[in-house]
């Protein structure tokens, strides 16, 4: 009985350890990366762990100015689409809950999933000619079309498990609809109300195709600036995987910070009282 | 407080018809229960009431206002929820007084209002805490506080006892009738439990099928049942019903032997086929009577509840008999005993419609 338990619990620790591993070692190559001085990075047989590690490589992304700048783009970016995502989503997801609208929710979806570069072009053109080109207003409004959708769906699931007899104990009680919406279903939905917000920023943070067709050289973010740090005659793996690590810490720590609400946001709806 | 008067309600969900028909006028101060087996109409009759379900056909008034077009807010009712629908976000005294404050009662009133409620319902020293912190019982009477803080003209209770275990749904049920007899507000409870019904109650309404079967005082619909779905809903355990013919004798049973009719039967319907009931409570058991089996013996200590079938017969569905006994009994299962049924105690029902005799 003791040795089937410890087969089995070996056998479950190499099954994660196979699922996981392309996801974690290429985090561990490229911390290593981070840390390596630019001779050690093309040695043969490879160093994981170096002798001597290069610091350098990470004050040195903080040192170039445009750094802080794209970083502060970035949040201004996310932060702005992930806010006003809030404010349009949260009641919409409310609305389509309440009325059952299965239909709007659907499209909501099918905006969502269609490939950016079909209508990328066309807005592009659109800031264009409204002058918006330089500014980042074209990305605020672009990254709408991702993080609307993630906040409509996150809440749908939410306020379809809130019951119904809330809602109701509060209309005899003297409530309008937006009462409803304000003091009770709102404040039950706290919890997915946090959980939408955080895959927003996850979602919108990450993004690089928005980004790499409508941003100019002082409108960049993050992950933007880190590919324009490939050039043509020369990589330089030390600094690129530093500043790659830095762009995605946030997100990870979020990551880390929240996953057990992020779980339970994704699955929310799918069991009752989930 | 005002009286509630439903004129020929009906409801439907497109081709669907849930409740087809149906009046009913209640008194200020009264309690009445609707009664029914599950999908009977009777909570859609009292979410109508409530404003929470639009009325299709028909005419719902509270006083002497119509409220068909009115918003459930300003119907003046309170209603408790089965599932208790107290705010989690709450504490207990802000779900007893989140009605005033929708109304912009000023603190000092919604305080004092509050404190009341919780004096009259025990629940003082649990105002600060939240649902969650609760047992089921206590729940419950913060879902009632959250009514009476109101001061509404008519309490509409929703099953409000069927999420409790069976111990606290008996001490709820004193506690609720307790305070009906205290504040006098026109009630209107929904409840499946026969139980329930007969001993709140002034008045009950046992609905099945979208239609009223009866109405009257709990004692009544005991007594004299208007049809067999009465007769076999009320009452604990369920009336007998035995098929067979009326007699010059007394009525004939399909599986053998003459049950005893108290003589008031018309000549006229002799030879008729018919359905006779008889509670098991008016059994007796001794030495004269019809034959039958013993099936199975269940004392509970105050009675005695047999399951007996005619002689003969060895399905205990057919013709099988419930007989419930003051005495303890030392027959066993396989034993035969007779039984005689109380003539002055037995009910008599067309064997089509099911309509008393």
């Amino acid at each position: 009985m003791n040795v089937r338990k410890i087969v089995n619990k070996l056998g479950l620790a190499v099954c994660v350890f196979l699922l996981v591993s392309p996801a974690l070692l290429f985090f561990i190559w490229m911390l290593s990366l981070s840390l390596k001085f630019e001779i050690d990075n093309g040695a043969y047989p490879p160093i994981l762990i170096p002798e001597r590690f290069a610091w350098k490589n990470f004050t040195g992304v903080f040192e170039s100015n445009s750094f802080l700048l794209y970083f502060w783009n970035s949040i201004i970016v996310t932060g702005s689409a992930t806010i006003f995502a809030l404010i349009v989503g949260v009641p919409a997801g409310y609305g389509i809950a309440r009325l059952k609208a299965h239909k709007s929710a659907v499209v909501i979806m099918i905006a969502r999933m269609t490939p950016g570069l079909s209508f990328l072009i066309p807005l592009f053109l659109l800031f264009q000619w409204m002058g918006l080109l330089g500014t980042l207003w074209p990305q605020i409004i672009i990254h709408l079309v991702v993080t609307v959708p993630i906040v409509i769906w996150v809440m749908i699931g939410y306020f379809e498990t809130t019951p119904m007899e809330l809602e109701e104990a509060a209309m005899i009680d003297g409530a309008t609809r937006w009462e409803i919406f304000a003091k009770v279903a709102m404040p039950i939905a706290k919890p997915g109300i946090v959980v939408a917000f955080i895959l927003s920023v996850i979602f919108s943070w990450n993004n690089f195709v928005f980004g790499i067709v409508l941003a100019s050289r002082e409108t960049r973010t993050l992950p933007v600036a880190v590919y324009n740090m490939l050039s043509f005659e020369q990589v330089s793996w030390g600094p690129l995987a530093a500043a790659a690590l830095i762009v995605t810490l946030p997100v990870l720590i979020l990551t880390v910070a929240a996953q057990r609400q992020i779980v339970a946001g994704l699955t929310a709806g799918a069991v009752k009282g989930g | 407080m005002a009286s509630v008067s439903i004129k020929n309600v009906r409801k439907s969900y497109g081709p669907l018809e849930i409740i087809k028909g149906v009046s009913i006028d209640i008194q200020d101060g009264e309690f009445v229960i609707l009664v029914g087996p599950s999908g009977c109409g009777k909570s859609t009759l009292l979410r109508m009431i409530a404003g929470l379900e639009e009325i299709s056909n028909g005419e719902i008034a509270i006083g002497d206002r119509v409220v068909n077009e009115v918003l459930p807010k300003e119907r003046d009712i309170a209603m408790v929820f089965q599932n208790y629908a107290l705010y989690p976000h709450m504490t207990i005294a802000e779900n007893m007084g989140f009605s005033l404050k929708l109304k912009k009662a000023d603190k000092g009133e919604i305080l004092s209002k509050v404190t009341r409620a919780a004096e009259i319902l025990g629940l003082g020293p649990l105002l600060e805490r939240f649902p969650r912190q609760l047992s089921g019982g206590q729940r419950q009477r913060v879902a009632m506080g959250r009514a009476i803080v109101r001061d509404p003209k008519v309490f509409l209770f929703d099953e409000p006892l069927s999420n409790l275990d069976a111990k606290l749904r008996v001490q709820m049920r004193t506690e609720i009738k307790e305070m009906h007899q205290r504040l006098k507000t026109t009630t209107v409870y929904v409840t499946h439990d026969q139980i329930e019904a007969m001993t709140m109650a002034d008045k009950i309404v046992v609905m099945h099928d979208g239609i009223i079967e009866q109405m009257g005082a709990p004692l009544d619909l005991y007594d004299k049942p208007a049809n067999m779905f009465v007769a076999g809903f009320i009452g604990s355990p369920s009336m007998n019903f035995i098929k067979g013919k009326i007699a010059a004798e007394g009525f004939a049973a399909e599986a053998g032997g003459i049950l005893p009719l108290g003589g008031n039967v018309p000549a006229a319907s002799v030879g008729r086929p018919a359905v006779y009931g008889v509670r098991p409570e008016h059994i007796q058991i001794g030495d004269e009577g019809v034959p039958h089996e013993v099936v199975v013996i269940e004392p509970t200590g105050s009675e005695t509840q047999m399951i007996l079938r005619p002689v003969g017969q060895t399905t205990p569905q057919k013709g099988g008999l419930t007989c419930l006994l003051r005495e303890r009994i030392s027959a066993k299962p396989g034993e035969i005993v007779k039984i005689a049924p109380n003539p002055a105690m037995i009910h008599l029902f067309d064997h089509e419609d099911g309509r008393r005799l």
